[in-house]
C-alpha cells in the first residue's frame, strides 16, 4: 500500500478526458459523487485509490466552489476532505510489524464508494423505468378545450345577502298607474330634509330620505344630497357591507346642529340643488331646480 | 354483458389504474378472479387486433394505456401538465428506500455522503414514499418505505419488477469487493 504516498502533481492542472480540470461542482450530488467522478474519470483502480493525488484533486476542486455554497452543502464536502486527508495521514504512517493485520485505512471509504456507485446504477434503473413510463399515455393526455369564460364581478355575497337585497326591492309599479306629470324632485329638497333630520337623531337611514315617496327619483335625489353633505363635512356615510342599510351619521356638535335645523335654504344648499339639478319623475322638466326651494 | 365488456367500459372511463376489486364494484356479478381474467382476454384481444393502446399494470391497479410507440404522435398534441422528472438527488433517495427499506434518514444520509431532510420531505409531499414505521434504534426513527404511487411513476406492477441487488453492474456482495467488480456496465437509459 505504497501508492497512497504518491505525490500529487501539484500546481499543474490535471487532465480529465483531454479538458484542463475545472469542476463544477453544482453538477455533483455531493462528495461522494465528486470523488467518484475523480475516481472513473481518470481509470483509477477503486480497489487501490492513490489517495495522496485523489485527496488534492478533491481539495482543489472544492477550493473554487465552496464560498458560494449553502454552508449545509459545503459542510459536506468538508467532511469529506477531512476523511480524506485522515487516511492520506494514516497511509504515510510507518505501520509496525504487529499492526499488519489492521485495515487498509482507505477500507471503509471504498466500502462507501461502491455503495454510492451501486445506488448510482439504481437510479440509472429508475430513470430509463421513468422514461418508458412517459411513452405511455393515459386518458386525458391531451390537454382539455378550454372551459367556457365566465366573467364574475368581484363581490363576495352570500346567498342571504343577495336575498335581503331582492327582498327590499319594491313591487313594480303598475304600467296602468297613472302618475301626475313633472313632479320634480331636487336634491336641496333631500338637503332640507337631511338637515331636519340629523338635527334630531344621531343617524339617520338612508332609506328615510326617499321610502315615503317609494320613486327612484327621491332615491337618487337622497343619495345625491348625502353624498353632498358628506362632502361638506356635515355627515359621516356607512354601510358595513355591500346591500346592507346606509346609514348617515351627524359629524356636527351639539350646537351646530340646533343652528342649521331649519335654515332650509341658505347658501350651500340653494348651490346643491343648482349642481346637482332637478331630477324629474315624468316628462319633460317642468320647471327649474329652484323650484321647491 | 359479459365480464370483459363491463371491465373494458370501466377501465375505458378511468383516468386512474383501478384494482381487481375496484373494477369488480362495476356489477354484482363480477369478482376479482373473474375481473382478472376479463383482463387477460382483454390483453389478448388487443394484442390480436393490435391495439394502439393495452392494459398495463401499474402496482395494485390495472389502466388503459397507448403503446409507447405512439408516444411520439401523442406528443405532438397539448398536453396536461404532468409531474416533471425526478431531480438526481430524488432519485437516489428514492433507489437507496426501493432497495433497502425499511429505512431511516441517516441510513439514507450515510450512503448518500449529504443530508436528505428536504429530499424526504418532497418524495412524501408527492406520494412516493411514506413512513411505513418506527426503528428501534434511539430515538425511534421513522422508517420509510416506497408506496403504490412509487409504482405507477417508474410504470412498475411490483418492486419485484425491479433488477435484483446483485444483478446491479456494481453489486454490493458479503464477500470480496473484487467479485463485484466483473459485472457488466450500466445498460444507457432508454429514454431520448
Amino acid at each position: 500500500m505504497i501508492s497512497g504516498s504518491t505525490k500529487p502533481q501539484a500546481g499543474s492542472p490535471i487532465a480529465i478526458g483531454g479538458e484542463s480540470f475545472v469542476v463544477e461542482l453544482d453538477r455533483f450530488q455531493g462528495p461522494l459523487d465528486l470523488l467518484l467522478h475523480l475516481i472513473r474519470s481518470q481509470d483509477i483502480d477503486i480497489l487501490d485509490i492513490p489517495i495522496a493525488h485523489i485527496t488534492g484533486q478533491f481539495l482543489r476542486a472544492i477550493e473554487e466552489g465552496l464560498d458560494r455554497m449553502p454552508l449545509e452543502r459545503a459542510g459536506e464536502f468538508l467532511e469529506m476532505s477531512a476523511t480524506l486527508v485522515r487516511i492520506k495521514a494514516q497511509m504515510l504512517l510507518p505501520r509496525p510489524e504487529r499492526y499488519e493485520w489492521e485495515e487498509d485505512p482507505r477500507a471503509e471509504l471504498v466500502r462507501r464508494l461502491l455503495e454510492y456507485e451501486h445506488f448510482q446504477d439504481v437510479v440509472h434503473v429508475l430513470q430509463t423505468a421513468e422514461a418508458q413510463r412517459g411513452r405511455h399515455m393515459a386518458k386525458g393526455y391531451i390537454e382539455d378545450r378550454p372551459p367556457p369564460v365566465i366573467s364574475r364581478p368581484q363581490l363576495e355575497v352570500s346567498l342571504r345577502d343577495l336575498l335581503e337585497a331582492a327582498a327590499r326591492i319594491p313591487d313594480p309599479v303598475p304600467v296602468a298607474q297613472v302618475r301626475p306629470p313633472s313632479a320634480t324632485v331636487t336634491v336641496g329638497e333631500k338637503v332640507s330634509l337631511l338637515r331636519r333630520l340629523i338635527g334630531k337623531a344621531k343617524r339617520v337611514a338612508l332609506e328615510r330620505l326617499f321610502k315615503p315617496w317609494g320613486t327612484r327619483a327621491h332615491a337618487v335625489a337622497a343619495l345625491l344630497a348625502a353624498l353632498e353633505l358628506a362632502r361638506q363635512q356635515v355627515i359621516r356615510i356607512e354601510q358595513t357591507k355591500p346591500f346592507s342599510p346606509i346609514w348617515l351619521f351627524s359629524l356636527a356638535t351639539g350646537s351646530d346642529r340646533s343652528g342649521s335645523a331649519d335654515t332650509g335654504a341658505d347658501g350651500p344648499e340653494l348651490e346643491s340643488s343648482r349642481v346637482g339639478s332637478g331630477i324629474e319623475e315624468n316628462g319633460p322638466r317642468a320647471a327649474g331646480a329652484e323650484e321647491l326651494s | 354483458m359479459r365480464p370483459e365488456q363491463i371491465v373494458e367500459a370501466t377501465l375505458f372511463a378511468s383516468q386512474t389504474p383501478l384494482t381487481p376489486a375496484e373494477l369488480a364494484r362495476a356489477d354484482e356479478s363480477l369478482d376479482e378472479t373473474q375481473v382478472e381474467r376479463a383482463i387477460e382476454v382483454l390483453r389478448e384481444r388487443y394484442e390480436e387486433d393490435e391495439r394502439a393502446f393495452q392494459v398495463y399494470q401499474l402496482g395494485d391497479g390495472f389502466q388503459l394505456l397507448t403503446r409507447p410507440e405512439y408516444a411520439p404522435y401523442l406528443e405532438r398534441f397539448d398536453s396536461v401538465p404532468r409531474p416533471p422528472h425526478l431531480s438526481p438527488a430524488a432519485l437516489e433517495s428514492l433507489a437507496i428506500i426501493a432497495y433497502r427499506q425499511p429505512i431511516g434518514r441517516i441510513e439514507i444520509e450515510d450512503v448518500r455522503g449529504v443530508s436528505a431532510t428536504s429530499v424526504l420531505r418532497t418524495l412524501i409531499d408527492w406520494e412516493l414514499i411514506r413512513v411505513v414505521g418506527r426503528g428501534e434504534g434511539l430515538g425511534r426513527p421513522l422508517l420509510y418505505g416506497t408506496t403504490e404511487r412509487f409504482l405507477e411513476h417508474f410504470g412498475l406492477a411490483s418492486l419485484e419488477d425491479l433488477p435484483p441487488p446483485d444483478e446491479l453492474p456494481v453489486a454490493l456482495g458479503e464477500s470480496e469487493p473484487d467479485e463485484a467488480r466483473e459485472a457488466e456496465p450500466a445498460a444507457p437509459p432508454a429514454e431520448l
